[in-house]
């Protein structure tokens, strides 16, 4: 444990947690936080995914995220940006006392392109919740995940038990790359929740270990 | 006045999820002059992650009743630790507007910030640790909550 005297301190390669405050005893070590992000148009189930495996009821906050505006100019191409404040819920998981992972329901969606660096930036992973119904609002958060390079699986929540589509049909439709898990789940079901988490996860270590690899 | 950080705030689950802003929108920025964090005029780089441990120090609970509302609501509820979202969800209060009190108290020594590592995601036995102990959570249901 780093500890400078500004008060800032940086968990060390075990993680924060492990080794009692040197210069506050009294301090409780936090554990390591990690988070994922969930992303997907609105009323396609975020809030029930993250209540479905949170170990608190889900939080609402709001954070800032950019959108930049649909038109562009193209003369000078940089887009119009905008803050705009959202809600957003998230809920987390004490998965050991030194490790502790929170999940962000991400709002966007629509003809806007969001930028949610704020809280996607460090994710392990990110899940996209579809609605085979509306498909077209997750184009904009498969485009973030795919353009960032960040892991992620898209999911199709079965409402009611019943997936209408195919997932090649969803695939097809959302034109993913063929490394993106599509896979379908129930965001009501812990179990159902936790192994499509489980998905991205796995992906993600297996890039890291294919980086590592190749290193 | 309703103590901070006992309970969590009911999110306010008659709005929409994708909803707009409607925290209390002044005056926590008087209280930060202000500042936002992610903004110029603050402190350099990108904000600190919202998932960022926040702890009271021993001093900062010692002196709880010398501070304004706001700050004390925050030490208070940093007894234990808290990530920035937490915070700013349970005291409803900006994000922007936590990460810049949460960095007062801590240069006042109140507040003890632990910036998580960058780097976490691209870590394989951090990885593989949430791999693991996600791997434990049994089937039932979660959180119960309708909606």
């Amino acid at each position: 444990m780093k500890a400078d005297p500004s008060g800032t301190v940086s968990p060390g390669a075990a993680g924060a947690a492990g080794s009692p405050g040197a210069a506050d005893a009294a301090v409780q070590q936090p554990p390591l936080p990690v988070k994922m992000v969930i992303a997907g148009g609105f009323g396609v189930g975020k809030t029930t995914t993250v209540a479905s495996i949170s170990e608190i009821e889900p939080l609402t906050t709001e954070a800032a995220i950019t959108t930049v505006a649909a038109g562009v100019d193209d003369l000078s191409h940089t887009p119009e940006k905008t803050t705009t404040t959202v809600a957003m819920d998230f809920g987390c998981i004490t998965l050991d006392p030194t490790l502790k992972l929170y999940l962000f329901g991400t709002p966007g969606q629509e003809r806007f392109g969001f930028m949610w660096d704020d809280v996607v930036e460090g994710a392990l992973g990110g899940l996209v919740i579809v609605d085979a119904r509306r498909l077209d609002d997750c184009y904009a958060a498969v485009d973030y995940f795919e353009n960032r390079d960040i892991p992620f699986a898209v999911a199709l929540n079965a409402f009611d038990g019943k997936v209408e589509y195919e997932l090649d049909e969803v695939r097809w439709a959302l034109d993913v790359s063929d490394h993106v898990p599509v896979t379908v789940f129930d965001a009501r079901e812990r179990g159902s929740v936790r192994d499509t988490l489980l998905v991205v996860l796995e992906l993600a270590l297996e890039r890291v270990e294919r980086a590592q690899g190749r290193a | 006045m309703k103590v901070a950080g006992e309970e969590p705030v009911e999110g306010d689950g008659a709005l929409d999820e994708d909803g707009g802003g409607r925290a209390s929108a002044v005056r926590p920025f008087l209280l930060t002059a202000g500042r936002v964090a992610g903004t110029a005029g603050t402190s350099k780089g990108p904000p600190i992650p919202i998932e960022t441990q926040v702890v009271a120090t021993s001093g900062g609970l010692a002196a709880l009743d010398s501070f304004a509302s706001e700050h004390r609501e925050i030490i208070a509820a940093c007894r234990r630790p808290q990530s920035l979202a937490e915070l700013a969800a349970r005291l409803r209060l900006h994000l922007n507007v936590v990460r810049v009190l949460a960095d007062d108290l801590r240069a006042q020594g109140r507040l003890r910030v632990y910036v998580p590592r960058a780097n976490a995601a691209q870590d394989a036995s951090v990885l593989r640790r949430v791999i693991d102990g996600l791997r434990t959570v049994p089937d039932s249901r979660g959180f119960l909550r309708e909606g």
